[in-house]
């Protein structure tokens, strides 16, 4: 991955809601302005980060796949 | 009660009870969601809905019977994030229920509470 992340958060085998969750959870112990990598198999991910990241108003920075595993990025912004 | 503190109010109604475990766990899922969305969030435990509350059962059924996680470990995901749980009397009195035989974390209102809740919901799904 070339932006490095300032924590990663690994919810491969989980299934919804648990990647929502977890994240929700993670970001409020991060600085705003850090960068939390999940990483998560549930098929749902993409448009569950989607619709979190615009309800929290946090910044979903890109989504990569690789194989099956979803990388999401996402920068505390408040 | 609201505190309109959230990005949105979403008001659960659960009317299944024990002997349908597969409809048990799906409103504390998406409680738990929209709870993690910042979104305030109730769900009102009505006709046979309060059974699924009772301390002696809640670590003894789950949504696929014996496999998996008990309703426990799920009405906990949900009220770690804020979800508030609602009965009534007359729901308790319908299942031969006192409040005292359910979890800690369940607040008793009423019709006239629960409608004016509804009223004040961005949006109100029942189960």
């Amino acid at each position: 991955m070339a932006d490095a992340a300032d924590r990663i958060l690994d919810c491969t085998g989980m299934a919804c809601p648990l990647p929502i969750v977890k994240t929700a959870k993670e970001i409020k112990t991060m600085e705003i302005g850090e960068v939390l990598e999940l990483l998560a198999t549930d098929p749902g991910v993409e448009p569950d980060m989607n619709a979190w990241s615009r309800r929290t108003k946090n910044e979903l920075l890109k989504i990569e796949q690789d194989g099956d595993v979803y990388h999401v990025f996402i920068r505390r912004t408040r | 009660m609201w505190t309109d503190d959230g990005e949105g109010k979403i008001l659960y109604v659960q009317t299944h009870g024990v002997d349908d475990p597969g409809r048990s766990a799906t409103p504390f899922f998406l409680a738990a969601s929209a709870a993690a969305m910042d979104c305030e969030v109730g769900i009102y435990f009505t006709m046979f809905g309060p059974q699924l509350l009772q301390t002696a059962i809640v670590d003894k059924i789950g949504p696929k019977g014996d496999v998996g996680q008990p309703l426990s470990y799920f009405i906990n995901q949900a009220t770690e994030l804020g979800v508030r749980l609602y009965v009534c009397q007359p729901s308790l009195d319908l299942n031969d229920l006192t409040v005292d035989e359910l979890i800690d974390d369940v607040e008793m209102i009423g019709g006239a509470a629960f409608n004016d809740m509804a009223i004040e919901a961005d949006t109100v799904i029942s189960f």
